[in-house]
C-alpha cells in the first residue's frame, strides 16, 4: 500500500491555507470539510481534491483515502473532534505523521505517549507577544 | 462504588435514581444548567455544572479514581473525549459511553472505551437474535456473523417428526449439533430420531439460514 496522500481535515483559514501551500509544493492533497462553502477559502492554485462530509464518520474518512495517507493535518474548530480524529488516525489507520490544532493546551495531555504533534495558536501568540514586547523594549 | 455520570437528559435522571437507591457514591456532571438544576432538585443530589470533556471540570468534581464513568451526552465525540480523559488522566477504572452512531460501537472499543452502548445497535442485535416474527426461532450469530446458531422448536405436524437424521435429506451446510428433549440433552447421531416437542440447536451460515428454517418447518 502506497502512502502518498496529504490529508487536511477542516477547511478553515488554517486548513485551507495549509492545503493550498502543500498543493503548490506538489503534494497530493485531499481536503475534507462538513460544509462545501468552506472550500471557498482555498486559493486558485489549489489543485487537490475536495471532499464534503463529517470526518468523524469512518466512511467519510475512508473515502478521503486515509489508508493511503502519509500525513494528516487536523484543523476543525472543535478540539474534541480534532483529538478524536487524531486518535483514529493514530490507533486505527497508523498514519505516519499527524498534526492537530488545539485551542485548549490542557487537551494536549490526551496525546501523551503518541507521536501526534499539537499546534497551539495560544502558545504561538504568547511567544510572539513576548518577542514583540522585547523588541519594543530594546528600541 | 464511586460512579461518575456526565451529560444526558432523561436517561441520566433515570440512571441516577436507580443507582442512588443502591447507595452508590454518585458524581453528576451536566453542562445544561437548567437540566442540572432539575436533576439536582429531583434527586436531592449535588450536580456539577460544566463541560466534562475538560479536565479541570472532572478535577473540580473530584472524579478521580472512580470505579465507573458513564458518558451520556448527545455528542459521540464529547463522550469519547470524556471517557479517554477519565481513563488517561483520572485513573477511572471503567468507562461506558452512549453513542448515537452505531458504527462508533466497534470504533470506541478499539480506541479504549470499555463499554459502548448504542440504542440502534442494540435494537438491531435484538431483531437479529430473536426473530420477532416467529417466536419458535431464535438465532444467535457468532464470529462476526459468519456462523449462526438457530434454535427451533419441532411441532407435531412437521415433516421430520419421527424420522432418523440419516434418513432426512437436509440442505447443505447444516449441523444439528444438539437436541433438547426436556429434561435430556442429546448430542444426535445419524440414527437419532427427531420427536415432536424437541428443540433443535442448529449451526449454520447466515446464507443458508432461511432455507434451513423453511426446510425444518415443512409440514407433513
Amino acid at each position: 500500500m502506497k502512502r502518498n496522500k496529504f490529508i487536511v481535515v477542516g477547511s478553515g483559514r488554517l486548513g485551507s491555507n495549509i492545503a493550498t501551500q502543500m498543493s503548490e509544493l506538489g503534494e497530493d492533497v485531499i481536503i475534507v470539510d462538513a460544509t462545501e462553502d468552506s472550500f471557498r477559502k482555498l486559493k486558485e492554485s489549489f489543485s487537490g481534491y475536495q471532499l464534503v462530509g463529517d470526518a468523524t464518520d469512518l466512511s467519510v474518512l475512508e473515502d478521503s483515502y486515509i489508508k493511503h495517507a502519509k500525513t494528516v493535518v487536523i484543523t476543525t474548530d472543535s478540539d474534541n473532534v480534532n483529538i478524536f480524529l487524531a486518535h483514529i488516525c493514530y490507533y486505527i489507520y497508523n498514519v505516519p505523521k499527524i498534526y492537530v490544532r488545539l485551542a485548549d493546551t490542557d487537551k494536549g495531555g490526551l496525546l501523551e505517549g503518541t507521536y501526534i504533534k499539537a499546534i497551539y495558536p495560544f502558545t504561538l501568540s504568547l511567544k510572539e507577544f513576548i518577542t514583540l514586547n522585547k523588541e519594543e523594549a530594546t528600541k | 462504588m464511586k460512579i461518575v455520570i456526565t451529560g444526558g437528559m432523561h436517561e441520566a435522571d433515570f440512571i441516577i435514581k436507580m443507582l442512588k437507591e443502591e447507595h452508590h457514591q454518585l458524581i453528576v456532571i451536566n453542562q445544561d444548567k437548567e437540566f442540572a438544576e432539575y436533576i439536582s432538585t429531583n434527586n436531592d443530589i449535588a450536580v456539577f455544572p460544566g463541560d466534562p470533556t475538560k479536565a479541570y471540570v472532572l478535577s473540580d468534581a473530584e472524579a478521580d479514581n472512580a470505579d465507573v464513568l458513564l458518558a451520556l451526552s448527545d455528542s459521540d465525540t464529547d463522550n469519547y473525549i470524556t471517557c479517554i480523559t477519565a481513563k488517561k488522566q483520572f485513573n477511572i477504572k471503567r468507562t461506558v459511553s452512549k453513542v448515537k452512531n452505531p458504527k462508533n460501537v466497534e470504533l470506541f472499543k478499539k480506541l479504549g472505551v470499555d463499554s459502548v452502548i448504542s440504542s440502534t445497535y442494540l435494537l438491531a442485535q435484538t431483531i437479529l437474535n430473536e426473530s420477532s416474527v416467529e417466536n419458535i426461532i431464535k438465532t444467535l450469530s457468532i464470529e462476526d456473523e459468519k456462523i449462526v446458531m438457530i434454535e427451533m422448536g419441532v411441532e407435531e405436524n412437521f415433516m421430520l417428526v419421527n424420522k432418523r437424521i440419516m434418513d432426512i435429506n437436509f440442505p447443505k451446510n447444516i449441523n444439528i449439533s444438539c437436541i433438547f428433549r426436556d429434561p435430556h440433552v442429546i448430542i444426535p447421531k445419524g440414527d437419532t430420531a427427531i420427536k415432536s416437542g424437541d428443540k433443535l440447536i442448529i449451526i449454520s451460515t447466515p446464507n443458508e439460514q432461511e432455507e434451513i428454517t423453511k426446510f425444518i418447518k415443512k409440514k407433513r
